[in-house]
């Protein structure tokens, strides 16, 4: 073992390469990683946030993000009826596209009631809108576009003033603002149009059964927060995972390619050491244990070294672009750490076929 | 000096396939991501592209299809027909909502389509009819072959079910598809009578549509008119606008993972000949003559990598259509001539590294067994 570790040391900057190519690997699976637990958890933000225990859609319609619900126009009067049904908070909402500083940033508007709620959930500045030309706008999305409470900020058309800057409410996808339920109404140019249900039970109910009987009801669809959470995060997961693996999996082959190849040249360049410790006896297994105990010195250096990086990265990224979350959570560092692992036991095979076909007795003849 | 390169980079097999390699992996990350990002841009607009229209009407200061709602008035249809150099106006509804099929639900775009509609239809209709009336829809082939789908099935759109009249093509992107149903049914879902989407305009011959469209905004202060083409690119902006950040993180990211194979390559590369490149230094060989071969060693492995990381995503984006998966690898020139630049700067930097390490050699040394 004493072997193994004079060939790690031995050349500071081979040391250096291996330990940093590990690390960038590394680094890079837990970016990605956190870069998508930060984005769902930004995706599901308002829905946990939001009043009451069932959302109700229409019918075929099981996402808040993506898609547009439109209720039929007696569904409000019609849930109020179900047995079980406390209070019923209806909003209008609908994505559209900003044009802001010459850039295009998709958002998402709730239209809402404030005396009942579904509106946002902490305004550090301001108040909730009080007019229909009054709106609530995410803190980060003003900030980013210097827009300060008492500006004016045109809607499709439409001039409105911001009267509350919100808070927890920013994405880089998917920003939201608030105004009022009947001046999204206008907005749409839909009339008494309602896109969402948030259903509070009476107490003592069973949220199950009030879901039943609600999913009885003609052209909607009822849900808990929990299946709504999920089937926007599928959603989003379909589009994103994709590329995701991808690059989780690239990020995994250069890792592995690093390692090996400086433990590999290491091991051709004291090929002719290891010919002699063969040929006073020593077995291959033995040799393969020098070696892998170096990739895996490698590796756990540069595991660690990854990690701290990618914590720093995340850091920096988040200060610039307030937009992103970047969620490292102890479950990725372990898997990280395990595919540093794994990188080196696969690096350690790369040297080990070279150590296999060595004969102790040529490297007396060279 | 050249073949001196060639000879070091090709006697080792191992090295050779991890460092063209790892540059090739490296390149294939940005490549791809261009790559995905340019199919997604194609897919967005498809509809608009192929819509037939030559200008687009909607709402004040709406520019775009995707995650926009537009609605106008249903008497504008008559107000935008009276501009001079308007030849056909086809107003259409459009809302994002669902295709449900049994428990699957697929996010598409639904467009509510006027009887004997010219402009704002399926353009490619492999089954059946592109042409839905009251209570029948037409939707992507690829959507209905993955429910099993066929004609006469009946599918839910807007909450209400649909018989399946026609298949359409190219109306699936990796997000969502396009589903077309009847005017008359998507204005009594919506439940209001007196508001359309967007309106499509065909100009007369001669016109043009930059004239037509700044004189329908002239005459119709309420309404945003533009061009398809001027549409189009409103809708790309919102691809790109959101991906920058994240394909500039992805670029730098494949950079320096390239960066760190080449240079490690190369450096390993030289270190292993020291010996040799210090018997050519002491036989006379200058020390720029070593230097070129250093960087032809780079230069020959970053494009040998290039190649292959292009032909991998070719393959990739020949093979992923396969795989029933809705997603278009667009590889585009602008971003060959930014990964061809990118490789050379890997190149460069690379052989930085043992160019210092072949300056500081000492040709006595080698003989000295060292």
């Amino acid at each position: 073992m004493f072997l193994a570790q004079r060939n790690l040391f031995h050349d500071k900057t081979r040391l250096a390469l291996s330990v940093g190519g590990v690390a960038l690997a590394v680094m890079l699976i837990l970016i990605l990683k956190g870069f998508l637990t930060g984005m769902n958890r930004q995706i599901t933000s308002y829905i946990e946030h939001s009043p009451g225990s069932i959302v109700i859609a229409q019918k075929g319609v099981g996402n808040l993000l993506g898609v547009t619900s439109i209720l039929p126009s007696d569904a409000t009067a019609q849930v109020d009826n179900v047995n079980g049904v406390d209070k019923v908070i209806p909003i209008l909402s609908q994505f559209v596209i900003l044009d802001l500083h010459g850039k295009k940033q998709p958002a998402y508007m709730i239209g809402y009631d404030p005396d009942l709620g579904g509106g946002p959930w902490k305004i550090t500045e301001g108040h909730e809108p009080a007019a229909n030309t009054e709106m609530v706008m995410d803190r980060i999305l003003a900030k980013r576009h210097d827009l300060k409470i008492g500006d004016n900020f045109a809607i499709m058309g439409q001039e409105f003033t911001i009267v509350g800057l919100s808070d927890g409410t920013t994405s880089w996808m998917t920003s939201f603002f608030f105004i009022l339920k009947p001046a999204a109404e206008l907005l749409l140019r839909a009339p008494g149009t309602t896109s969402f249900l948030f259903i509070e039970t009476e107490t003592g109910t069973n949220v199950a059964d009030v879901q039943s009987r609600l999913n009885e009801l003609p052209a909607i669809n009822a849900l808990t927060k929990g299946e709504m959470t999920a089937n926007d995060l599928k959603l989003f997961a379909k589009v994103f995972s994709t590329p995701l693996k991808l690059m989780v999996g690239i990020a995994f082959l250069v890792g592995t390619m690093i390692v090996g190849l400086i433990i590999y040249t290491a091991t051709v360049e004291r090929q002719r050491e290891y010919g002699v410790i063969k040929a006073i006896g020593a077995s291959n297994r033995l040799l393969y244990r020098v070696v892998t105990a170096q990739a895996l010195v490698a590796a756990i250096a540069g595991a660690l070294l990854g990690v701290a990086l990618a914590y720093l990265t995340a850091q920096a990224i988040m200060a610039l672009r307030s937009q992103f979350l970047i969620m490292i959570e102890p479950r990725d560092i372990l898997l990280a750490f395990l595919s540093g692992l794994g990188m080196a036991l696969v690096a350690a095979l790369f040297p080990a076929r070279v150590i296999a076909g060595l004969a102790p007795a040529e490297v007396f003849r060279k | 000096m050249t073949r001196l390169a060639f000879r070091n980079l090709f006697q080792s097999k191992t090295r050779l396939v991890i460092s063209v390699g790892g540059a090739a992996l490296a390149l294939l990350l940005i490549l791809s991501l261009d790559a995905i990002f340019a199919g997604v841009e194609k897919q967005i607009t498809a509809y608009i592209n192929h819509s037939g229209a030559d200008i687009f009407i909607s709402q004040k200061n709406v520019r775009n299809m995707h995650m926009a709602s537009s609605s106008l008035p249903i008497t504008f249809v008559k107000t935008a027909a009276s501009v001079p150099g308007v030849d056909q106006v086809t107003p259409i509804m459009y809302l994002a909502n669902m295709v449900v099929v049994g428990n699957e639900r697929n996010p598409a775009y639904i467009i509510g389509l006027p009887e004997n509609a010219v402009m704002g239809g399926p353009w490619q209709v492999s089954v059946g009819r592109g042409n839905p009336a009251t209570g029948e829809a037409v939707i992507d082939r690829s959507v209905a072959e993955k429910s099993g789908l066929s004609l006469g099935d009946n599918v839910e759109i807007l909450g209400m079910k649909f018989k399946l009249v026609g298949l359409s093509e190219g109306t699936a992107s990796l997000v969502n598809s396009v589903a077309f149903i009847s005017f008359a049914d998507f204005v009594s879902l919506r439940g209001s009578q007196d508001a359309v989407s967007f309106l499509l305009i065909k100009i007369m011959p001669g016109d043009s549509p930059v004239d037509v469209a700044a004189r329908i905004e002239a005459m119709m202060p309420q309404v945003t008119a533009e061009t398809t083409v001027d549409f189009a690119d409103q809708e790309k902006r919102v691809v790109k606008d959101m991906s920058t950040d994240v394909v500039t993180i992805m670029n730098m990211i494949g950079f320096l993972i390239g960066l760190a194979v080449m240079a490690l390559t190369v450096y390993t590369a030289t270190l292993a000949r020291r010996k040799e490149f210090g018997v050519l230094k002491a036989l006379g060989a200058k020390n720029n003559d070593l230097y070129r071969a250093v960087v032809a060693q780079a230069f020959l492995s970053v494009i040998l990598g290039f190649s292959t990381g292009l032909l991998f995503t070719l393959l990739l984006s020949w093979i992923i259509p396969y795989l029933g998966v809705n997603l278009l690898l667009e590889v585009s020139i602008t971003s060959l001539i930014k990964v061809g630049v990118v490789s050379l700067v890997i190149a460069s930097l690379s052989a930085f590294l043992p160019i210092r390490q072949i300056a500081g050699l000492d040709p006595a040394l080698v003989f000295r067994g060292k």
